[in-house]
């Protein structure tokens, strides 16, 4: 007997509510997926620009804290007010709230740089270090994951895992370190993006985008794009080294539980030959994981960046945080690691779709 | 990264054919960083840095002399014991094309009071009462004391540089680097091209400069901003950098002294290190016993081991407010106290004051303000003083924020400070730390140094000062309310084919790029 009888014999049927005109249900699964992951990403945000500007009141005044040792009291009031520090923490928070909104990030209190300017030139820097530093966590983290796979249990493997343990655990700053000791003696070079004439003459591109690989391509010589990626070569290694542990042992532990999936069991029971296997069938699912935890990465990234940057003076973002720690700029601390925040967070949403995508279950 | 290599290889070699490349000349490096261009609102060794090659002064001194030689000026002198007059050069020009008057001069001094900046060099014009221009080319300063000696050599400091009346504000600092750069204003050895706030500055020799450096011996330097002294070492042993010009840690020195192809160059410094008495809270129950303690500390030191064990060399001991290489120095506390660590000594002063041993002192000292080694610097001084078992030492240390808050509220009993000459004159190290009201706030206030102060400071008889000056120094050694530790000396290191770099390293603390060139 079928629902509808079993109704049928007993008690009218309650009328089942038409759906709403836009109702979710009327949406793909895809779409919905992201909207939900957009609706959270928004108050993530604003918890965690609030979390920077309260934490960066509960440590103190920032003014005293920058320049405090010495102004009279009258100077640091006189610079409260300047940089309205001198109105209430809701005022401060509101015009905080709609700086941002404006891309108004303030001013630094210690070289009156406008934040919104560091961000935007030495983003540039960290963001071409990122990119090769990604491309260094791929290129070592995924085919050495997939050759320690293929040997499981056998010496490559165990020497694989080795390596990925000791990349991910030793110090950004300390293999910076060793890696500026073994090759600087041959003279390559061991700190800063490029040379300085390379620097004066790239300063002349037009348009500049302060990524000097594009403005080397730009600038259409192929001995600047040679010294660029040369300069580049040793923090790209220091800062991928410690992503490409992680991505190698995650290819490695994926591609053996994708190894064991039964389509791939039928797979090889067609014949096909377990290379093929591999590379045809069991390596994209593999790689799922992967690109869900790049999106962890971009704030491992960001953070060993802060220390790479620092090591080899190249003039990013982290450097110019770790500076302006030092200095005790808290202001102008608040605008970078604001900024940072919502890199993670703009990284993480991107992520999800990405992932979304590439795997279908995740939409349902 | 091959493929992206592969591919920028092949866009750049389709690229646009640019010829333009940059030549950078000489290259130097250094670890100081700019406050501002603009010297209304810098008075630190970055900006000071940037200043001396762009900025035309009055007067200054050139390469190899601390004698004062008109730069922008024809002459100064005093026309009256209150009126300090200068004449300007005819014809001298901004870089941006604008003349540069008498007008101009006394623009640049009194805009520098007027805007009084927190980082700025007002407190270096302390003695001008007022300053003006009689005509397009005097100027008169009109001074608070007569015949004070001390202020024709404050021309040459950081409050000394000419803007251009035309394109700075007058009452407020130049918002940004870009904006000091774009304006133009400098009429010194050379102007600045493109600049990066503290990661590059590009000086090209300016053509129309007739001043007290001579014409420059190269057409172009670059300066390089360093975040880590060791980067600068190895840019430098490596033949990135011609020049490392501050500040490199004395281990880096050390082994740069044993490396091929550099040359490690030291010339007269004058920045001191020592350790103030705080003469209200040190211990000690009367005036009598907190002199016999710090007489007793200074019996206590050895300078010699601060010197070789922390330093390296490349700071020497001091044994006078005035350190060696300055104009009437002498080595009073050598005199008084030993060169070695003498613990009969050290007891007679304490017995005699009727002090009980071991005396609890307490120290503090900076660990981020005067470089790295402070820690064992004043590790070894806390060692040094227990070793005589007449101290014990309660050794603390502070970040600079609330240091230089703290030391003066008194809250400092005994504690470590520099200090940096604004000009190569003994009274450079004497005044600003024992006339009355006083940087230091340590409550030393002493009526016949006082009297000695003043009377060296208009003192125009040069062999007559020389002795004022010593007894100032002797007294104050008596007296013990700074305790001189060590004296540093500058230090650059080069690649073997530039000269000119110990040409520059004198006593007047001015790096001149102007010294500079390759063999």
């Amino acid at each position: 007997m079928s629902s509808a009888e079993v109704l049928a014999a007993g008690e009218p049927p309650t009328p089942v509510p038409a759906a709403p005109s836009g109702s979710r249900r009327g949406l793909p699964p895809l779409a919905r997926y992201l909207l939900v992951r957009l609706a959270l990403v928004v108050p993530m945000i604003w918890v965690l620009v609030t979390l920077v500007f309260v934490l960066l009141r509960v440590i103190g005044d920032p003014i005293t804290a920058a320049q405090g040792g010495r102004l009279t009291p009258e100077q640091i009031a006189e610079r409260k007010a300047e940089a309205g520090l001198d109105r209430p923490l809701l005022v401060q928070y509101w015009e905080y709230l709609s700086g941002l909104l404006h891309g108004d990030f303030g001013r630094s209190l210690t070289d009156n740089q406008p934040i919104s300017e560091v961000l935007r030139v030495n983003g540039a820097a960290t963001l071409e270090l990122s990119f090769y530093a990604l491309v260094v966590a791929f290129a070592v983290g995924v085919p050495l994951g997939r050759l320690a796979a293929r040997y499981r249990d056998r010496l490559p493997d165990v020497t694989l895992r080795l390596f990925a343990i000791v990349a991910y655990a030793a110090p950004v700053f300390f293999v910076g370190l060793l890696l500026k000791l073994a090759f600087t003696p041959f003279g390559w070079p061991s700190s800063g993006r490029a040379s300085t004439s390379t620097l004066l003459t790239l300063e002349q591109v037009r348009p500049r985008t302060n990524i000097l690989l594009v403005d080397a391509i730009l600038w259409g010589d192929p001995r600047y794009v040679l010294e660029v990626l040369q300069y580049a070569l040793l923090p790209a290694l220091a800062l991928g080294l410690l992503t490409g542990g992680v991505f190698l042992r995650l290819v490695r532990i994926n591609l053996l539980q994708t190894m064991r999936a039964e389509y791939v069991t039928s797979a090889r029971a067609r014949g096909m030959a377990e290379g093929r296997v591999i590379r045809k069938v069991a390596f994209r699912n593999a790689l799922v994981p992967v690109v869900t935890v790049m999106g962890m990465q971009v704030a491992m990234l960001l953070a060993g960046a802060v220390l790479t940057e620092t090591t080899f003076e190249w003039k990013g973002i982290g450097y110019a945080l770790a500076e302006y720690l030092k200095a005790r700029d808290f202001l102008a601390v608040q605008g970078i690691v604001t900024v940072i925040a919502l890199v993670v967070c703009v990284a993480s949403f991107l992520i999800d779709v990405i992932v979304a995508l590439v795997d279908p279950r995740v939409r349902f | 990264m091959a493929a992206t290599t592969l591919a920028g290889l092949a866009l750049a070699a389709c690229g646009a054919g640019n010829t333009g490349d940059t030549d950078a000349g000489i290259l130097v490096g250094t670890t100081d960083k700019v406050v501002s261009i603009d010297p209304a609102g810098s008075y630190d060794n970055g900006s000071t840095q940037v200043q001396t090659q762009a900025y035309q002064y009055l007067m200054n001194f050139p390469a190899g002399s601390t004698d004062l030689t008109p730069d922008a000026a024809e002459s100064c002198d005093f026309e009256t014991p209150t009126e300090y007059v200068c004449t300007v050069k005819d014809g001298l020009t901004f870089a941006n094309g604008n003349e540069l008057t008498a007008s101009d001069v006394a623009f640049s001094f009194q805009r520098i009071v007027d805007i009084n900046d927190p980082n700025g060099p007002a407190s270096l014009l302390g003695a001008m009462k007022k300053v003006e221009a009689r005509d397009d080319s005097t100027v008169v300063f009109t001074l608070a004391a007569p015949n004070d000696v001390t202020f024709p050599q404050v021309l040459a400091t950081s409050a000394g540089p000419i803007v251009d009346e035309e394109t700075y504000p007058a009452d407020k600092v130049l918002d940004d680097d870009a904006a000091a750069v774009k304006a133009q204003g400098f009429s010194g050895p050379y102007t600045i091209g493109s600049y990066k706030k503290n990661e590059l500055a590009e000086f090209t020799r300016n053509k129309d400069y007739d001043g007290a450096f001579g014409t420059p011996k190269n057409d172009a330097v670059t300066l390089t901003y360093y975040a880590d002294a060791n980067n600068l070492k190895l840019d430098v042993q490596n033949g990135k950098i011609d020049v490392a010009w501050r500040s490199l840690t004395p281990t880096d020195i050390a082994s740069l002294e044993k490396a091929d192809g550099v040359t490690v160059h030291k010339g007269d410094g004058g920045e001191l290190r020592y350790i103030v008495f705080n003469l209200k809270t040190m211990p000690g129950d009367d005036d009598a016993q907190k002199t016999a303690i710090r007489q007793a500390v200074a019996s206590s030191i050895d300078r010699d081991e601060l010197s070789e064990q922390v330093y390296k060399g490349t700071y020497t001991p001091a044994y006078s407010a005035v350190p060696e290489g300055q104009t009437a120095a002498t080595e009073p506390f050598k005199e008084l106290y030993g060169e070695k660590p003498d613990v009969d000594k050290a007891k007679a002063f304490l017995d005699e004051a009727g002090v009980a041993t071991p005396v609890e002192l307490n120290l503090q000292y900076n660990p981020d303000h005067y470089g790295s080694n402070s820690d064992q610097e004043y590790a070894m001084v806390k060692r040094q003083l227990e070793a005589t078992k007449l101290f014990t030492v309660d050794l603390q240390s502070t970040e600079w924020t609330t240091y230089s808050e703290e030391r003066v509220k008194d809250a400092y009993p005994m504690y470590q400070l520099g200090w940096f000459p604004d000009f190569p004159d003994p009274d450079n190290y004497l005044t600003p730390f024992f006339a009355p009201n006083n940087f230091l706030q340590s409550h030393y206030e002493d009526t016949t140094t006082t009297k000695l102060l003043d009377t060296e400071r208009t003192e125009s008889d040069a062999t007559a000062r020389a002795k004022t000056l010593g007894e100032v120094q002797e007294r104050v050694a008596q007296q013990v309310p700074i305790l001189p530790l060590l004296t540093g000396s500058q230090v650059a290191v080069s690649g073997d084919d530039v000269e000119g770099v110990d040409d520059t390293l004198d006593a007047s603390f001015k790096f001149r790029f102007a010294s500079l060139s390759k063999g």
